[in-house]
This record gives C-alpha cells, sequence and structure tokens, in this order.
C-alpha cells in the first residue's frame, strides 16, 4: 500500500510536470499569436493588400485650355473604350467572335488579348459606339465599357507649338499641357480587384461607380485672334519668302503677358505622330539664334542710360570700311558722320561697333545681361533656351564690336521680346507668361499669374529717348519704313543676321535670320512684336521680310483690341474716337492733361482717361480704380512709380492699367 | 483542476464548439476552392458534416462502452492498426496522394491508417502500462516493450512516409511513459536514438531537409520554399485582433495552401484575428484540463493512461499545429483536431472524447 501511494504521488507529480510543460507550451503559442496579429499585423497586413489587390489606373479626364476670353483651345471629350476581365469570360472564342465586328478588330487578336493572363485588358480605346454596339458588348459577361477622355484641338495646328499635346496614357508631352501635366491630369481613379494567387482577377469594382477627380482648367493669356492674325501673317511671309521657319510673337509689354505665339513648322496636335518631332517644337522659346542688329536697340539704350553718348552725337561712320585688328567691319551702304539717332535708323555697324567700344566691354555686358541675355526668362513653356552670351572677361578684341551688332551672342525670340518690353514700358524687365490662371473644375480660382518685375534695367527717361530713335526707324528713310502703321507710331528695330557655319565655321553667304521687333502705338505701347523669319530666299533684310509681317499683326491685333489710329491721318478711326483724338494731342495727354481720348467703343468707364496714379498707395490705387470701374494690375509695393498707359490715355479691351510701385 | 461535476458538460462544449468552429471555418475556407473544382460551394463543407455525424455517433456509441473492454481489444486494436497500415501497399486498396502513401480505401470508403493507428497505439499503452505498472521502472520487460511496440506502427507511418503522424505518436508514446513512471534516464536513452534517427530520415529525405530549416527564415524564401508559412503569416497578421469578418478572408484564395486542412487556423486568425486564435487556444487548453482532471480522477491505472493518452493524443496534435502555423516547428502535415477538414480524423477523435466521457461516466457510478 506504501509502494502503491508512493507511485501513485509520483504519478501525479508526474501530471503535474506534464501540465506545467503544456502550459508553457500554449503560452508561448498564444504569445507567438499575439505577436504576429497585434504587433506585426499592421506590417502583415499592408504585405496582404498588396498581393490581394491588383489596380488599373483610369486616366481621369484631363482639364480644358481656354484663350484669355475663354475660347476653347483644348478639350476633353467622351468617347468609349471597351476592357474586358479574362478571369470572369467563360469562353474567350465565343467573346471573341462575338466582339470582332462590333470593335472592328481582328479575332484573333482579341482573343490573344482576353488569353494574355492579365485580369484587365483594355480592348480597344476611345471609340465611338453606337447604342446598338453598345448593347451587343454589354451582352457578353466579363466586357464592360467605360467613358474615357479623349484629347480634342478643336483649332487644329492654332497654337500647337505652344500648347503641344499628350500621349495616350503618358500625360502631357510638350508645351502647356507638358509645362502643367499636374494640374491639367487630375487624379486618375483606381479600380481595384481581388486577386487569387495564380494571378487572376476575381473581381473588379465597377468601373464607372468611382467618381476621379477632374483636371484643373488653365486659362492663357494667348488670344486666339491675335494668335490667328500672328499665325497667318508668318504663314504668308515664310510661304512668300520660302523660308525653313519662323516666329512671332507678341507680347503685352507693360506686364509679360504672351498674346501670341506663332511658330513655323507646325503640326496638327490632333494627329501628332504623322509629323515630326521637330515640328513640334516651339522655336520661339527652344532655339536661340544670332540676333544681329536688334541688339543695336539694347546696345544703345545702355549707352543713352550710361550718358556714354547723345542722340545728337555724331560719330564717323569710315565710309562703310573699319578695321579693327585683323577684321574689317562693313556697312550696307557707305556713311560717313551719323549720329547715334541715325545710327539706329540706318542700323550702321561701323557706328554700333564705335558706341559699343566707347561703353567698353564691361558697362555693356552688364547691360546686356540685364536685359536677359544668356538667361532663361523662366516663361512658363518647357525647353527654354538660354541662349548664349559669353563673360566679357572672356571676349577677344573684337568681340565688343560685333556683340554692339548682334554678332557673338544668341538669344531666343521669347528673350528679345521681353528685352524689347523693358523698353516699350519705360525700363522693366517683365517675367513673361502664357498662363494666367488655373482653376479647378468647379471654376474655383487655384492659381493666378500676376505681373512680376524681374529688374528694371533703364530709367524712364532713357526709354522715352529710346522711343524717339526707333520711331526714327520706321520713318521714311530708316530701315524699317515697312513696318510703319498708317495713324500709328510705330517704335522698332530690323535685323539681318547671317547665320553661323556651324560645320565650316564662319557665316554662311545665302543663310540669314529676318527679323524685325517693335512696339505700338509706340508711346503708349499696347503691344510688343516680334518677328523672325529664318532663312528666307531671295530676300533676305529684316526691313524687307519681316517689317510687313509686323505690319500686318500690329494693325489688325490694335483694330481687334480696339485701339484706333491717334493721328488725323487714321483712316479707320470711327467718328467718336477721331473727334475725342483731336481734341487733345497725345503730348498734352502724357503731361498730365486730363484727356478726353477715348481708347475703345466698349470701355465707358476709361471715358475721361486713366487717372495719375503716381505716388499713390497700393490702396488709394485700388479704390480709384474701383470708383471707375478700371481694371488695374498692381506690381512691386510702396508707392506708385510708374504706369501704363500714361495718364488720361484710353484703356483698351483685354488690358488692365499697369501700375507700378517701389 | 475543474469542478468534476461539470466536466462531462465542459467537455463536449468545448468539443461540440471545436466541431463547429471546424464546420465553420472549413465552409468558409473551401468554398471558392469547391466551386472552381467541384461546382458546388458545398463540396467539402457537406463531407465534412457528414463525417461529424458519423463521428457524433462514434462518441455516443463510446461514451456508452466501458471503457475496460479497451483492456482486452488493445492487441486485437494494434494488429488491426498495423494491417491498415500494410494495406497501404497493397495495389487496389492503398492509394498516393500529395507524393505519399496515405489512404486506404474498402469500397467508398476512404480513410488515413494512421488516425486509427494513433488511438490504437494509446489503447495499447494504457493496457500495457496498467497491467506492468510495477515493472515499469524495469528496462527490459517494462520498458522497452513498451517502446518497440508502438515502435513498430510508428515505423509503419514514417515509410508512408508522413513524419508528422510519426512525431506526434512518437511524443504520445514518450508523454504516456513518462506519466506512467518510467525511469528518466531510460527515457533519455530512448530520446537519443531518435534523435539519431530523426537526423538519418531528414537527410534520407530530402524534402524533410528543407522543410526543416525553412521554417527559421521563412522570409529567406517567400516565394519558394517559406512561401506556405509566409502566407500564414500574412494571413494571421492581417487579422490583427478582431480580424477582417467571417468569410472576408483572401488568403484562403489558392494563396494559402490547404487553408481548409493543416492551415486553417491561418484562416481562422485573418478572418476572427487574435480572439478567435486566442479563444482556440483557451479551448484546447480547457480540453486539457478536463482530459487530465478525468485522468486524476480515474478509478484504476488503465482508465487514468487511458484518458491521459487520448487527452494527449488531441492536445499534442493541436499544439503542434498551432506551433507550426505560428512558424514555431516545420511544417509537418498535421491537422487541427476537431476543427480542420479530415474525416478519419474527426471521426476518431470524436471516439476518443467519447471514451473519455465514458471514463468520467464511470468515475462517478456508485
Amino acid at each position: 500500500m506504501k509502494k502503491a501511494a508512493l507511485i501513485e504521488k509520483n504519478g501525479r507529480l508526474r501530471i503535474y510536470i506534464l501540465l506545467a510543460v503544456f502550459a508553457v507550451f500554449f503560452a508561448v503559442i498564444a504569445f507567438r499569436a499575439f505577436q504576429l496579429q497585434a504587433l506585426e499585423g499592421g506590417k502583415l497586413g499592408r504585405m496582404a493588400a498588396n498581393q490581394h489587390n491588383r489596380t488599373v489606373s483610369v486616366p481621369s479626364r484631363r482639364g480644358e485650355i481656354f484663350d484669355r476670353n475663354l475660347k476653347e483651345l483644348a478639350v476633353s471629350l467622351d468617347v468609349d473604350s471597351v476592357y474586358a476581365e479574362p478571369g470572369r469570360i467563360e469562353s474567350p472564342k465565343a467573346a471573341s467572335r462575338a466582339l470582332a465586328p462590333v470593335l472592328s478588330m481582328d479575332a484573333r487578336e482579341i482573343e490573344r488579348r482576353l488569353g494574355s493572363g492579365r485580369g484587365f485588358v483594355w480592348l480597344k480605346r476611345q471609340i465611338d459606339l453606337g447604342d446598338d454596339q453598345r448593347r451587343k458588348v454589354a451582352a457578353i459577361e466579363g466586357v464592360g465599357i467605360t467613358k474615357e477622355a479623349r484629347r480634342f484641338y478643336p483649332n487644329r495646328q492654332l497654337a500647337s507649338n505652344l500648347i503641344g499635346f499628350i500621349g495616350k496614357d503618358s500625360g502631357g508631352l510638350e508645351g502647356i499641357e507638358l509645362y502643367y501635366d499636374n494640374f491639367l491630369k487630375g487624379v486618375s481613379y483606381r479600380l481595384t480587384g481581388e486577386r487569387d494567387a495564380a494571378g487572376k482577377t476575381l473581381m473588379y469594382e465597377d468601373v464607372n461607380k468611382q467618381a476621379s477627380i477632374r483636371g484643373m482648367e488653365i486659362e492663357l493669356t494667348i488670344d486666339k485672334t491675335i494668335q490667328y492674325i500672328a499665325e497667318k501673317s508668318l504663314a504668308r511671309a515664310v510661304e512668300a519668302y520660302g523660308a525653313k521657319g519662323g516666329s512671332a510673337i507678341v507680347m503685352n509689354p507693360s506686364t509679360g503677358e504672351l498674346l501670341a505665339m506663332a511658330t513655323l513648322p507646325t503640326y496638327d496636335p490632333n494627329n501628332f505622330n504623322s509629323f515630326m518631332p521637330r515640328e513640334w517644337r516651339n522655336r520661339a522659346v527652344t532655339d536661340a539664334f544670332e540676333p544681329g542688329s536688334v541688339v543695336k536697340l539694347f546696345l544703345i539704350s545702355a549707352a543713352l542710360e550710361e550718358n556714354a553718348t547723345r542722340p545728337e552725337e555724331i560719330f564717323f561712320c569710315e565710309n562703310g570700311s573699319y578695321r579693327v585688328a585683323d577684321r574689317t567691319f562693313h556697312d550696307v551702304e557707305k556713311y560717313g558722320w551719323l549720329t547715334t539717332s541715325q545710327i539706329m535708323k540706318y542700323s550702321s555697324n561701323i557706328g554700333a561697333a564705335k558706341i559699343g567700344e566707347r561703353l567698353g566691354k564691361q558697362r555693356l555686358h552688364r547691360y546686356l545681361k540685364s536685359f536677359g541675355f544668356g538667361e532663361k526668362t523662366g516663361v512658363d513653356l518647357p525647353g527654354e533656351s538660354a541662349g548664349s552670351f559669353m563673360n566679357y572677361k572672356k571676349w577677344s578684341g573684337v568681340t565688343i564690336d560685333t556683340v554692339s551688332f548682334g554678332q557673338g551672342i544668341s538669344a531666343t525670340g521669347i528673350q528679345l521680346v521681353t528685352a524689347l518690353s523693358a523698353v516699350a514700358n519705360g525700363g522693366f524687365v517683365m517675367k513673361p507668361y502664357v498662363v494666367r490662371r488655373v482653376a479647378d473644375s468647379k471654376g474655383a480660382v487655384v492659381a493666378e499669374t500676376n505681373p512680376s518685375i524681374v529688374r528694371r534695367v533703364i530709367s524712364e527717361k532713357t526709354a522715352r529717348k529710346m522711343t524717339e530713335l526707333l520711331i526714327g526707324v520706321t520713318d521714311s528713310g530708316g530701315t524699317g519704313t515697312r513696318a510703319a502703321l498708317d495713324g500709328f507710331e510705330v517704335a522698332g528695330k530690323t535685323g539681318t543676321a547671317q547665320k553661323a557655319d556651324l560645320k565650316k565655321g564662319g557665316y554662311h553667304e545665302s543663310a540669314h535670320v529676318a527679323t524685325f521687333m517693335g512696339f505700338v502705338p509706340a508711346r503708349d505701347p499696347k503691344l510688343a512684336i516680334l518677328v523672325m523669319i529664318d532663312e528666307p530666299k531671295k530676300e533676305h533684310h529684316g526691313g524687307v521680310v519681316s517689317a510687313p509681317v509686323f505690319k500686318e499683326i500690329a494693325s489688325e491685333s490694335l483694330s481687334y483690341m480696339g485701339v484706333y489710329p491717334e493721328g488725323p491721318g487714321g483712316a479707320k478711326t470711327s467718328m467718336v474716337q477721331y473727334v475725342s483724338a483731336v481734341s487733345q494731342s497725345p503730348l498734352q495727354a502724357r503731361e498730365g492733361g486730363r484727356g478726353a481720348y477715348a481708347g475703345t467703343k466698349e470701355d465707358d468707364a476709361a471715358v475721361g482717361g486713366v487717372p495719375d496714379f503716381t505716388g499713390k498707395t497700393v490702396r488709394s490705387v485700388l479704390n480709384a480704380a474701383k470708383e471707375r470701374s478700371l481694371e488695374v494690375s498692381i506690381i512691386g509695393s510702396g508707392r506708385a512709380v510708374a504706369q501704363r498707359p500714361s495718364p488720361g490715355r484710353g484703356v483698351p479691351r483685354n488690358i488692365p492699367v499697369v501700375v507700378w510701385f517701389q | 483542476m475543474l469542478r468534476s461535476r461539470d466536466i462531462d458538460k465542459f467537455l463536449i462544449l468545448i468539443t461540440l464548439l471545436l466541431v463547429s468552429a471546424g464546420a465553420v471555418m472549413v465552409y468558409s475556407t473551401s468554398s471558392i476552392m469547391a466551386v472552381k473544382r467541384f461546382g458546388t460551394e458545398y463540396f467539402f463543407v457537406k463531407k465534412h458534416l457528414s463525417y461529424a455525424l458519423a463521428g457524433v455517433a462514434l462518441f455516443i456509441a463510446a461514451a456508452k462502452t466501458p471503457y475496460r473492454v479497451y483492456y482486452k481489444l488493445a492487441y486485437p486494436a494494434l494488429i488491426i492498426a498495423a494491417i491498415l497500415l500494410v494495406c497501404i501497399y497493397i495495389p487496389g486498396l492503398g492509394f498516393k496522394a500529395g507524393g505519399a502513401r496515405r489512404w486506404v480505401r474498402f469500397g467508398p470508403l476512404a480513410f488515413q491508417p494512421s488516425e486509427p493507428a494513433k488511438l490504437a497505439v494509446v489503447l495499447f499503452l494504457a493496457y500495457s502500462l496498467s497491467s506492468k505498472a510495477g515493472r515499469i521502472k524495469a528496462f527490459a520487460t517494462g520498458f522497452l516493450p513498451n517502446i518497440i511496440i508502438p515502435g513498430v506502427i510508428i515505423g509503419l507511418i514514417v515509410l508512408e512516409p508522413d513524419f508528422g503522424t510519426a512525431v506526434t505518436v512518437g511524443a504520445l508514446v514518450f508523454v504516456m511513459m513518462f506519466a506512467a513512471g518510467a525511469r528518466i534516464t531510460h527515457l533519455m536513452a530512448l530520446v537519443a536514438p531518435i534523435v539519431i534517427a530523426a537526423w538519418f530520415i531528414i537527410h534520407r529525405f530530402g524534402y524533410m531537409m528543407t522543410r526543416m530549416l525553412i521554417f527559421l527564415d521563412p522570409w529567406k524564401d517567400p516565394e519558394g520554399k517559406g512561401f506556405q508559412i509566409v502566407q500564414s503569416f500574412i494571413a494571421l497578421g492581417s487579422g490583427g485582433i478582431s480580424g477582417v469578418g467571417l468569410g472576408a478572408g483572401k488568403q484562403k484564395l489558392f494563396y494559402l495552401p490547404e487553408a481548409h486542412t493543416d492551415f486553417i487556423l491561418s484562416v481562422i486568425g485573418e478572418e476572427l484575428g487574435f480572439m478567435g486564435v486566442g479563444a482556440i487556444i483557451a479551448l484546447y487548453a480547457m480540453f486539457l484540463a478536463c482530459g487530465v482532471t478525468i485522468a486524476m480522477r480515474a478509478k484504476d491505472l488503465h482508465g487514468r493512461y487511458l484518458a491521459l493518452g487520448l487527452t494527449f493524443m488531441v492536445v499534442l496534435q493541436a499544439a503542434i499545429n498551432m506551433a507550426v502555423v505560428m512558424g514555431l516547428l516545420p511544417p509537418k502535415g498535421l491537422t487541427l483536431p476537431f476543427v480542420s477538414y479530415g474525416g478519419t480524423s474527426l471521426i476518431i477523435n470524436m471516439a476518443a472524447v467519447g471514451i473519455l466521457l465514458n471514463i468520467y461516466i464511470v468515475e462517478n457510478e456508485a
């Protein structure tokens, strides 16, 4: 009995030991479960989601692009796209045969796509289906239709080099479409499906159920009509002279807004694939060229600002042949003594070289740099080139002379027209821009571009002197007479540059770039325009080839904008404007008289002219503008130092009064 | 332990909870696969429920059968079990599934002989250990026979090969010997050759080697050999505390191999979270407590060892299965008793509970 009791006791002890061992075992298992589920649960859960969900991204509806008057430039149209979920299709063969005639596709091709092993495949994208066809497609299990937006450019090639285009799934590829892609594209929505380990997708959420976030709408500074005028005029000249291409840029010189940017060659963005990539380029921004004589405009601005010369000062122009070191420079016509004004008017290279020498390379370099040479303007377009402008420390002996008449320096069209605008607006280098407003799909403004000053380069006084000199260019006897407009004074400058021969070095004998740039009306500029024509044949002078294009763009645009001739000679002036125009001369208006000059037919608010804001604070300017229902654009802060239009002037359509504060 | 009066109710309740949780989870885990393979989502759950019904019948029969009959049935049961294990190799009777011979078919009835073999070993040891109670510490007469005879059965199971069941039965023998008072030195002497044998077997069968090692670091090869474990972790982890909801689990969608059998606990973890897994663990712990209480109160050694053996037959396998699912032990191909899909196992385990209940009933007689 004793032994039995011992065995019994021993047996109990051992059972307790077993129990304890198992208790520990269970505790370990429970702790491990807690660790995996509660502690690492999040991480493991994400891994689970990764392997379970398969998403298909369906692009959202892309935002539209409008011109400044809300005319459509790029729109998104809803079209049908047909997709399939192969996992849900019972018989790919039967489905393919049924779909082939509806989608006008090869049945074998459809079957191949269905058999690709993916959970979601597009069968045909962006097609227009009739109701009958839709019904047929919808009848097949596992095949569906979704609305997809197709990009459409209603004006075809109009502004295409500026607007750009989009690829099928990859978003913007060129132009505004590329630069503003993040705004335009919206948030593409995802279809989520569950898949099993074999990679088969079991189910997708309904394609049409989820709303996407639509892309934002963009409003350009471009005016479709002015763009059209620019393109038409440019194309006519390029064709007439058998030129390789060209560009025409129209800018509001007071603000830096681009009103038109035409380039050739061009393409139809609806069908961009049938054009060469070089035809997609926006040359006005991407391509730098040697500007030639137009640089004299900036040279003389600098010399006047620095008091290095006066408009009446005379220079000896060496009778057309000027030797510096081992180089001899020539003028087209032989001149003896010319004033600074005449050097500009007749575009004497030798005169310019002498003014350049007077100014010195350091100051010339500084001013041209200030005008924006060798530096990107920062315009909101892709692929901008900075041009090339060497530091003066690296200049050789004759560089000061060549740069003075525009050789050995290169610039883009946008750089030149921006620099020109600085002369036009009284000395402010503005940052050029193309997009003035970004709004979400409900119309709320998300971003707005305001004019911004990059720097001031010359004084108002110098700018006024320059304007007089530039008016001389289009006056009788000048190189730019073909740019002169009836009833408007035009300030401008011609340029004729031989193209550099990149293969042999030196310059081409027969390849030229013909340029004209100017602003109008000269004393109250509404438009700054650059016309550049690349390799015109027969004629190559900027004054012959490009000046008439300038004239056409300027006169048609001004008339479209409701800016009518100032002088008695203006044939197109309506009676009302004519009467008010003669009642006070522009000069009087400038001197601060309260002019009765009315700028536009529609703008009643402007009758009585723009008040003189000089010296006022931002707040009082805004109040005064509100009283008169004027649209004003405020630049800078502090007290008003300058304004466009000048006091007493009328306000044309589309252009706000710009007031600079410092 | 527990209040002895309630043990029977507890035991029945625990078993019913596990079996019904199993039925629900078998449906949840197998329905999609069943549709795919057999065209009806109920294919597996219907079979499972019919086995459960057979199990209930056997449970009632066992509960009404005085457990003393097993004293005499020990050897016959063992011989039948051995014969069935040999039948695996008879063409026409035995058949292969998944690279191993584990099945025998008599007409419409197909089952895994290793499951009744487990029961037979328990019956044999309960008889043998209680009849030789005084000699258990004697190596040659008390210890060795209780090792050699089950060893033959284990050997037959290893040959299938069904390493998991073999280890379970081996561990069961060890546990019962220990409880019955075998010398620790003898037991240690037993473990040594088993370790050597295991080492040999692992080397002999290459697939086991990789199975053995991969569980230590399944992330090393999550797409290949660690796939099962990694998928089990992902299932458990994505369940979190409260689970993704019954039936809403995604891991069973062909990610988790054998979701309705060996890895059913992973799916429980995914769909019902830590609360579900914790509940299952608690149920087995309570099962252990009930079983051990019955064993302690047994009127004779036969009843005690029988109760202990049956309890550990269930709990040991459950613990190993759970440890495998959580990456604590290498994958073995063991099911979760009462819960996993699998007819033979379910029926045998329910019969075991019936016997346990009978031991309890006898304890409370007179």
